[in-house]
């Protein structure tokens, strides 16, 4: 099925600045009254020492200073005017926390993110869809994601949506996201989690709820057999060789968990993990030697022939 | 059999250089706490320029989007072995050359209290640093991070030698740090001059009397953490796998319970040395000497309390994470006091604007951007955004250059010529300090914005999104003028080294014991110390009728 | 000094401690315990142990007081308790290895061979110091009273000690109650 989203909807920046969520816009509150408060106290250091050294440069006070060493009330002063600030936002950054990190109490989470070294995946609990890379979530709901890791510890972070958290072997860690409006937004794996750390980027697709279900129905379904003759010679090596043997696509044998879950592949923008868009000259380089186009990556190089890397291409391409 | 007998220093040294008469045997040999204490700091200076090459190609690497100058792998071998050596073998053994060297002169001391065990401390850490790097011929430096995280540290997921060759590289350089804390403290309580009470003891040696304890509680934590990843590595067992049943997050644990308190190692000896800068070049005494002892104190306390605001992002929960907000915060407040404490130093004085006094103005304006950007990262929220992400690179380069660099290069202005007997050139020295405060800024303060625009730390390479190609580049470009700027530094001590003005018993007209000494000492330092009455016992020698003692305690009036 | 170095080694067993405390909650954890280790025997031999130190401080007074052949004697008398603990130790290792419990066979071998690994290391390097100071005693180098080697030595002899106090409570006690 073709993509129900426009690229267009990337936004051009998306810094913690770029709030979609009411998670990130408490954060953002929180962060300007720390920079305002940040900068006051900035501005006095450099006013105080600008000054400081200007009027007692040695050029006007030639004669020794008095030798003062120390005042008692300004040093409580100094003291007590920090504190007062600490407690401050002591108290608003644990507003903020409890605001955005809720109990979860026995609530089961509404989609389950395990990150691999290095892409992620997402499978959808209650619903016959696993993913990868490019995660759709529906808009207004307060979702809770649940986040592991299968290998090294990695960490999501999409700053539009406020908090990231780590992904830590052996451990489940939660976070709550409520999506404002739909459209794309770009995160990161923010954990160095080894060689392709840098590109083992987020892209969530946030759509209302109603293009959310189509969606999900859409992935449910399994591939079925290519009508093209390349594409099913395609299939025939990709079930007949190692392929299968890491990567699954629903409806057919290859049931492998080690790689990513191709069954509607075709349906995706970029390919591995956001480090290229993907169209068949691109998965052609990739299949043809996978450590050249990114190096460390867990994809052994098999040494296919020309035309079969066009077939498996085929194939892939196809998987929508 | 013939008893070789190793030759001790004969003569007081003559320059820092090592063609002396005697050779290399004399320094290798040496247990002259001042000739240790040199070859430390050159020692530094080596592993500055090692380190420094290593993030030049690094920033080379991220100067423009989709790179390909390095591979991913040779990168973070690259970066790794920044951080790892910056930390361990440029700042540690400057601080301790720096301390070796004058603590026992500033408090009238002929030597450490053990002067072999000060040799071993040194050599530990020397061969240390030398196994670290030999990995780069092993088959590989380790790639994980200075800090180094489980599991990424296992041999499933690191299977080169680098990962082995840190943690034994480490162990020994720890045993020498740990063993020369011990002397630090030996030898302040007890080799002291007799007249001088602690009441009375520098600043400077009162933040290596309270760092030597932080280092002594701190570092057992990190050679444990070690031990086990080697057993780990070696012999299979399972205490960081979570497959075979351990914790990832151990490891952090114990890392962080070492890594916090290691900065504030490497910043307390910092503010000793501006305690002793700030006076001198304002000509006035410092501003809340006990403040200052007490705030050290009240730091070395609270660092073992907030280590887990490094992992706020691990989720432990909303009652761990307050709880070390909390500590956090508090400890940014003896830090960043401190701030005022030399601010009203200044205040009413008559300052000289010396290289040195010029690095330590600088320091408050950059550690102050360093200290507020590190309590952003104190508040769990704030921190749940920006940590891992360059906004942290930028605030650790903050503390760490603005704030412990800036204070080694001060130091090595103000004592450089009690040292190598010469004095450096002020007019270049100066040149160096501009050129280096610019590029400075401009490599790190574009990087808040770069993470808070999204870009994580750590990468080899990433997307052009909108602003990051240039940021970066810029941020380059200021990697490199910081990098001419050394370059120009180890010209002007080799100058002066060479063709130096000679330098005078007390060219900055101190107040501390060290000045009363020869530029540079005799051999033994001290034949007969000068009374001890105070803090300022040089200045009290000088201007008997305007002595400390005979004024009880003047303070500064508001009006 | 040597209070330092004591004082840092204490650190480093704290940080052990608490990573075998840390395991001690993962399940499985504790019926390893109770299965694997031999609280009577270890018990016998912890006794031993802690007698040692008790040997140790006879032989402190008795220099303090220029008893040397006291002083031979208790410090003799202290390696042999210390050496037969060691043996015990090894006993301890020997049926547990035999039962395939090992540094890699599980997150109780891991962390219960590292934390007595390195009490039992500590053991041996200050039998091998007694063994050097009680060599120089019959040598006739403590003849006068006045050094305080002896003293030093004993501090690290009684640390190691209070360390086994803990961890054979932590280690065996803990999972019986």
């Amino acid at each position: 099925m073709k993509a129900t989203f426009d690229l267009a909807l990337i936004s051009s920046t998306q810094s913690i600045f770029d709030a979609a969520s009411p998670q990130a816009e408490k954060i953002i509150r929180l962060s300007y009254g720390f920079l305002v408060a940040a900068s006051g106290i900035l501005l006095l250091v450099i006013i105080l020492t600008v000054y400081i050294t200007i009027r007692f440069s040695s050029k006007t006070n030639t004669v020794e200073p008095r030798q003062i060493s120390g005042n008692s009330k300004l040093e409580i002063l100094m003291v007590s005017f920090p504190m007062v600030l600490v407690v401050i936002f002591y108290f608003w950054s644990l507003n903020t926390i409890n605001a955005i990190n809720p109990d979860r109490a026995d609530q089961k989470p509404d989609i389950i993110i395990t990150g691999h070294q290095w892409w992620w995946e997402a499978v959808y609990p209650g619903e016959k869809v696993i993913t990868a890379n490019e995660i759709h979530l529906p808009t207004g709901e307060k979702l809770l994601l649940q986040l592991n890791s299968a290998d090294v510890i990695h960490d999501w972070w999409v700053p539009s949506f406020g908090a990231k958290i780590d992904m830590i072997p052996g451990t489940d860690n939660y976070l709550w996201v409520t999506i404002n409006k739909p459209g794309i937004y770009e995160g990161t794996c923010s954990e160095f989690c080894g060689q392709q750390h840098a590109w083992m980027r987020i892209m969530v697709v946030a759509q209302s709820p109603k293009d959310y279900n189509t969606w999900l129905t859409a992935h449910a379904v399994k591939a079925g057999l290519p009508l093209d003759t390349l594409a099913r010679a395609g299939a025939a090596i990709f079930m007949g060789t190692s392929c299968s043997s890491c990567h699954s696509v629903q409806g057919t044998f290859a049931n492998g968990i080690a790689g990513p879950n191709l069954t509607h592949f075709g349906s995706r923008q970029t390919m591995l993990a956001g480090m290229m868009d993907n169209n068949p000259e691109n998965i052609n380089n990739w299949l043809t030697d996978p450590q050249k186009v990114k190096p460390g990556a867990h994809m052994p190089r098999f040494i296919f022939g020309k035309d079969s890397v066009r077939e498996l291409t085929a194939y892939l391409t196809q998987l929508k | 059999m013939k008893l070789i007998l190793l030759p001790e220093p004969e003569e007081p040294i003559p320059s820092l250089s090592v063609s002396h008469n005697q050779g290399l045997l004399q320094w290798i040999s040496s247990v002259d706490h001042k000739q240790i204490g040199i070859m430390y700091l050159w020692l530094s200076v080596i592993f500055l320029v090692a380190g420094g090459i290593e993030i030049l190609l690094v920033r080379w690497q991220l100067a423009v989007p989709n790179n390909h100058f390095l591979n991913p792998e040779v990168f973070n071998q690259l970066f790794t072995m920044h951080g790892t050596t910056m930390i361990f073998f440029v700042a540690m053994p400057a601080i301790f050359g720096f301390n070796t060297y004058l603590v026992p002169l500033m408090i009238g001391a002929n030597d450490m209290a053990y002067p072999r065990l000060n040799a071993f401390s040194f050599w530990m850490t020397f061969f240390g640093g030398f196994l670290l790097y030999f990995s780069f011929l092993a088959g590989g430096a380790p790639d994980a991070g200075w800090f180094n995280y489980a599991p990424l540290n296992e041999y499933n997921y690191s299977s080169s030698p680098g990962i082995d060759y840190y943690c034994s590289g480490l162990l020994l350089s720890g045993i020498g740090t740990v063993t020369a804390s011990a002397n630090f403290v030996v030898t302040i309580l007890k080799y002291r001059v007799n007249s001088m009470s602690l009441k009375q003891m520098p600043l400077f040696v009162w933040m290596m009397l309270i760092n030597s304890f932080l280092i002594l509680a701190a570092f057992p934590s990190l050679n444990a953490a070690l031990v086990m990843l080697l057993l780990d590595r070696q012999l299979h067992a399972h205490f960081f796998s979570a497959a075979g049943g351990g914790s990832a997050i151990l490891w952090q644990h114990l890392f962080w319970l070492f890594g916090h308190p290691e900065v504030y190692i490497v910043i307390l000896p910092i503010f000793g040395i501006f305690s002793e800068v700030f006076p001198v070049y304002s000509r006035k005494p410092i501003f809340g000497y006990a403040f200052i002892i007490g705030s050290g104190m009240a730091i070395a306390l609270l660092a073992f309390g907030v280590w887990v605001h490094h992992m706020f992002a691990t989720g432990l929960g909303n009652t761990v994470n307050n709880f070390f907000a909390a500590s956090s915060m508090l400890i940014g407040i003896p830090t960043g006091v401190k701030i005022f404490n030399w601010l009203a130093t200044m205040h009413g004085g008559a300052i000289r604007f010396k290289v040195s006094m010029m690095f330590a103005i600088a320091f408050l304006i950059e550690f102050t951007i360093g200290g507020l950007s590190g309590i952003s990262a104190a508040l769990v929220p704030i921190d749940w955004q920006l940590t891992d992400t360059y906004y942290v690179v930028a605030h650790i380069h903050y503390v760490f250059i603005g704030g412990t660099l800036f204070g080694l290069f001060s130091g090595l202005f103000y004592w450089f010529p009690k040292i190598s007997g010469r004095m450096l050139d002020e007019k270049l020295g100066k040149w160096f300090f501009w050129l280096f405060v610019i590029g400075f800024n401009t490599c790190f303060l574009v990087q808040h914005a770069l993470g808070a625009m999204g870009m994580a730390r750590r990468v080899y390479s990433y997307p052009d999104l909108p602003g990051w190609g240039i940021l970066n580049l810029i941020s380059t470009v200021g990697g490199f003028i910081m990098a001419i700027a050394v370059g120009l530094l180890v010209y002007i001590i080799i100058k002066a080294l060479k063709t130096g003005e000679k330098a005078l018993r007390d060219p900055w007209d101190a107040n501390t014991l060290e000045w009363t000494t020869s530029s540079p000492p005799e051999l033994k330092n001290f034949d007969h110390v000068i009374p001890v009455n105070g803090a300022r016992p040089f200045r009290d020698f000088k201007r008997p009728d305007d002595a400390d003692w005979k004024k009880n305690g003047q303070q500064w009036k508001i009006n | 000094m040597i209070k330092l170095i004591v004082g840092t080694e204490a650190m480093f067993f704290l940080a052990l401690i608490m990573a075998f405390v840390y395991f001690s909650f993962s399940p499985g954890f504790r019926s390893h315990q109770l299965l694997n280790l031999d609280i009577k025997a270890t018990g016998v031999f912890s006794i031993l142990l802690f007698s040692s130190s008790f040997t140790f401080w006879r032989a402190e007074i008795n220099y303090h007081q220029g008893k040397i052949k006291q002083l031979r004697f208790w410090l003799l008398f202290t390696i042999v308790l210390g050496g037969i603990f060691l043996l015990g130790q090894g006993r301890e290792y020997i049926s547990l290895l035999n039962n395939n419990v090992n540094l890699s066979s599980s997150i109780f071998g891991t962390s219960f061979f590292t934390l007595t690994g390195f009490h039992g290391l500590h053991v041996f390097v200050g039998l091998i110091v007694i063994a050097i100071i009680t060599a120089l005693a019959f040598a006739g180098d403590y003849n006068k009273p006045g050094s305080s080697v002896i003293d030093s030595v004993g501090i690290y002899w009684h640390f190691v000690d209070i360390v086994w106090l803990f961890v054979f409570t932590i280690v065996y006690v803990v999972p019986h109650l």
